[in-house]
């Protein structure tokens, strides 16, 4: 095995571990960066979603030898990359139950709003494809278009 | 002015008489850690209560907090009297350990240390006195300082102020001081009337910033110097055991540190006689297995899957399929030796032509919290810490114990946030298999998560029920002159076969049914049951409503009107809720064939019992294509559950608790073969998400009756909702659905 060399949150990163490791793991057991959680390991629902060079997607399905020169943003990433309003908000709205989804939820939210500045709602219907037990759905939807300032 | 020790005042350092106050210097701030400490620390005016020299006010709760806002209501109910900025409050977690050294110091209100209740009457008076308590001894200190009466010292938002001198200061100033203030007679609470917090603001939960910027730490996201990982494999038959396996197949792959057993026999078994929540029956057992322990997760998984293993199915390997239970608890249900819960006159005196009888069944549902079940535990040969997800601190501590044989002074637990509970993580069973697997590689945390195949497999699932209904109409009335229901409850496990909804429903105990015999048996089988969301309710009132809308329809009686004929003697918020919901969800319109409208009330935890609990009525809106295919529109909900201390969590709790019943009664069904549960992951056991055509939920407070209580809002909305849809279902289509999920019934019409 080889270190694979990528970036986190902006900063350079190099794991040598075995290459079938999902970035999911990557993340939580060897960088430490635990905010990205394990939900089903089967890209069903989305509590592990990253941004990867640009576009949400869902970490536990992404090997760590595909992962040579990516950019890689994480929750821990997301306020300084334009994230802090939907994560006010989101606290502001008492949109979490348990919260253990939303991490994945904020990363699919704010992928929506890099490309989609005011999303209709069937914008985001289609992009936040995440399960939530707790059924936090109809807050999520509002501190979206809170976020993007369209009508609630 | 009198001085003296407080009851619970556990800090060190004799009091003097008198101004005397004793001054105690800072102590070095440890660590900020998420969970309280085992001992006394810092400026504690009370084990609840540390205040900083920066004003951060600690309050420590014995309530995990999973996401219904416990830890936030509890600090609600401290700062209410408190008088602190809300701002300056922090919530950790109480430790369980120190409760059990002091002597009951966070022991107050039922379930003590179970998630959840932090309303409840005992409690917010308690937390309350705690506050007004630590408030005036602040004020005794800063009149001490000051050299002026106490009484002239007025608080609010952390600051302590003297008008006629002008002084100020924060609570952090003093807190030192306040610290080894002791008061002989302990402050009135203020009357309601002067309440600021409680019933007047809505803040939301205290977590969610750590949450919303990934520095929240739930159980799975623990991390400990030196820490290792296990991946577990339980037997796929519970009640199967291990034959073989061959760790000396994956011990040299990379990273692999040890496989290890789970032999439930192995337990070492407190010495000390338990103070559990629930008991440390059978419900808290291991179930055999074997889990592999590696540096990291990812390695411990891929062992897991090379390991070579052999098991007993044992009996439960016989069950051919969940027909077969279902079947085994009809056969039960009727063979007429059931207990009877419910008797009243002589239901055999009836004598109405119209007979409206009907089954139900509900299946298997497992909890699907997203968290999935995990702990991490460090074992040596005389101590164990154990942190962990939990719903219930105190049986988290006791099983610790019991697996381990050290005496209750010996372990710690450590709660982290919880991702998700709805009764999965009330018996402490998975954590007792944590504990069983580090105490295997002792003096090394390790850390035990479950794969989301494990969870839904290796669940503690709902109760099925199965219940035949009769009952004998009023030639007249319409109304039942006798009702008659035998219910089966399938497993052995006496804690999770409740009534709920069936042997304390209103219309059978109110007096309006002149006529009422309820049995019920339990099927034993090895399938395990657990806590799911307000238990066997979730199955009762889906049964017991959807048989009183067929008795309506029989009868030929708007279903409104007859439940509010079956009410009319009972006490007013049932009726209230009811008629509020059919206001305003345009009850009584005429609607074309396709579009229904159906309506559903209960009440959680206890219908009989006048002014308690909570009741929920509910009217659902659906459309149904000719095809089938169904769409919620809209819910209008009407509750009471007395008064409500922080609106917004209870909204929440209502809208979440509405998704939540939605789906285990549109999607929800774990299915079984060969004895072994079929559905592992969410492709195989479908979630509603946001883009399902959710409906559009409209909660009414206008039923609130105003009596002197704040009840619980956890359980209870996932329960009217699927008897509603599915009213409504019957309302649109002419088709009557007597189980659920609806996702796999035929729903097309002509």
């Amino acid at each position: 095995m080889a270190a694979i060399d990528f970036k986190v949150n902006g900063a350079a990163q190099s794991v040598d571990a075995d290459p079938s490791t999902p970035l999911l793991w990557v993340l939580r057991d060897h960088l430490g960066l635990t905010g990205t959680k394990y939900g089903c390991g089967v890209a069903q629902c989305g509590a592990c979603t990253v941004h990867l060079n640009g576009e949400a997607v869902r970490s536990c399905q992404l090997p760590l030898d595909g992962l040579a020169g990516a950019e890689v943003v994480t929750i821990e990433g997301l306020a300084a990359r334009g994230g802090e309003t939907l994560q006010r908000l989101w606290a502001e709205l008492n949109v979490p139950q348990c919260g253990y989804c939303q991490a994945g939820m904020l990363m699919a939210a704010a992928d929506l709003l890099q490309k989609t500045p005011k999303p209709s709602d069937a914008d985001i219907d289609a992009a936040m494809t995440n399960i939530c037990r707790c059924g936090t759905y109809g807050r999520v939807r509002a501190a979206i278009k809170r976020a993007a300032g369209v009508t609630a | 002015m009198n001085i003296d020790r407080r009851a619970f005042l556990v800090t060190t350092g004799a009091l003097a008489g008198g101004m005397a106050l004793a001054v105690r210097p800072p102590e070095a701030a440890a660590a900020p850690a998420p969970w309280g400490p085992d001992a006394a620390s810092g400026n504690e005016l009370s084990p609840w209560i540390e205040i900083a020299a920066d004003s951060t006010v600690t309050i420590r709760v014995p309530q995990p907090e999973s996401g219904n806002g416990t830890m936030t209501q509890i600090a609600m109910n401290v700062a209410e009297e408190l008088h602190c900025a809300w701002g300056d409050i922090r919530v950790v977690n109480a430790s369980v350990q120190r409760d059990y050294i002091e002597k009951n110091v966070y022991t107050h209100g039922s379930l003590p240390f179970f998630s959840g209740h932090g309303t409840s009457r005992g409690r917010m008076a308690h937390n309350m006195r705690l506050g007004a308590s630590a408030r005036e001894r602040l004020k005794m200190a800063a009149a001490a300082r000051w050299g002026v009466p106490a009484a002239q010292i007025a608080a609010k938002d952390s600051v302590l102020s003297h008008a006629a001198s002008g002084r100020s200061l924060r609570f952090g100033e003093v807190a030192a001081e306040a610290a080894k203030v002791g008061i002989l007679a302990e402050p009135e609470l203020k009357p309601e009337s002067e309440w600021t917090l409680i019933g007047k603001q809505s803040p939301p939960k205290l977590f969610l910033p750590e949450v919303a910027n990934g520095s929240a730490v739930y159980g799975i996201d623990v991390k400990l110097p030196g820490m290792v990982h296990a991946a577990l494999r339980q037997v796929p038959v519970m009640g199967g055991r291990l034959k073989s396996h061959r760790p000396e197949a994956v011990l040299k792959m990379p990273g692999v540190r040890a496989v290890v057993v789970i032999d439930p026999a192995k337990s070492r078994r407190s010495a000390v006689k338990d103070q559990t929540t629930f008991g440390l029956s059978n419900v808290t057992e291991a179930q055999h297995g074997v889990a592999v322990i590696a540096d990291h997760y990812w390695q411990a998984k891929l062992a897991l899957e090379a390991l070579p293993v052999e098991w007993v199915l044992g009996e439960g390997g016989k069950i051919a399929d969940h027909d077969s239970i279902y079947q085994a608890m009809r056969t039960l249900r009727d063979a007429g030796a059931g207990k009877v819960v419910v008797t009243r006159g002589d239901v055999a005196s009836a004598n109405g032509k119209r007979i409206v009888e009907a089954e139900y069944l509900t299946p298997y549902a497992d909890n699907a919290v997203m968290e999935p079940l995990n702990g991490t535990a460090l074992v040596t040969a005389d101590a164990c810490e154990l942190w962990c997800p939990t719903q219930d601190s105190r049986q988290a501590y006791w099983v610790a114990i019991d697996e381990t044989g050290l005496g209750p002074e010996k372990v710690t637990v450590h709660n982290t946030l919880v991702g998700g509970n709805f009764g999965r993580r009330t018996q402490a069973e998975d954590l007792r298999m944590v504990v069983a697997i580090a105490r295997q590689f002792p003096g090394v945390p390790v850390k035990t998560i479950w794969s989301r195949e494990e969870m839904f497999r290796q669940g503690r699932y709902r109760t099925p029920i199965s219940t035949r209904f009769k009952a004998v109409l009023d030639d007249a009335t319409g109304l039942p002159q006798a009702v008659s229901g035998d219910l089966c409850f399938a497993g052995d496990r006496p804690l999770f076969q409740l009534t709920q909804g069936y042997g304390d429903a209103p219309y059978f105990n109110s007096g309006a049914i002149a006529n009422v015999r309820l049995t019920t048996t339990a099927y034993p089988v090895h399938v395990l049951n657990g806590a799911y969301r307000a238990p066997c309710l979730n199955s009762n009132a889906f049964i017991t409503e959807t048989f009183i809308d067929e008795c309506a329809h029989a009868a030929g009686i708007d279903p409104l009107e007859y439940r509010l004929k079956l009410l009319a003697s009972w006490e007013k918020p049932w009726s209230d809720t009811l008629r509020l919901v059919a206001e305003k969800s345009g009850w009584g319109k005429q609607l074309r064939k396709g579009e229904g409208l159906g309506l559903a009330i209960t009440n959680w935890p206890v219908a009989t019992m006048r002014n308690f609990g909570s009741t929920m009525a509910i009217a659902a809106r659906v459309s149904a294509s000719k095809a089938g295919e169904l769409k919620v529109n809209r819910i209008d909900v009407a509750f009471d559950c007395g008064r409500i201390a922080n609106e917004d969590a209870v909204l929440s709790q209502i809208e979440g608790g509405i998704i939540f019943g939605l789906n285990m009664t549109l999607n929800e069904e774990m299915t079984l073969k060969n004895g072994a549960m079929i559905e592992g992951n969410f492709d195989e056991y479908p979630m509603l998400r946001l883009g399902d055509s959710l409906p559009a939920i409209h909660i009414h407070l206008g039923a609130l009756s105003g009596h002197d209580r704040f009840d619980l809002m956890g359980e209870l909305p996932a329960c009217p909702i699927g008897p509603a849809v599915g009213n409504a279902i019957y309302s649109a289509t002419g088709k009557r659905l007597r189980t659920t999920p609806f996702r796999k019934q035929d729903l097309s019409w002509t």
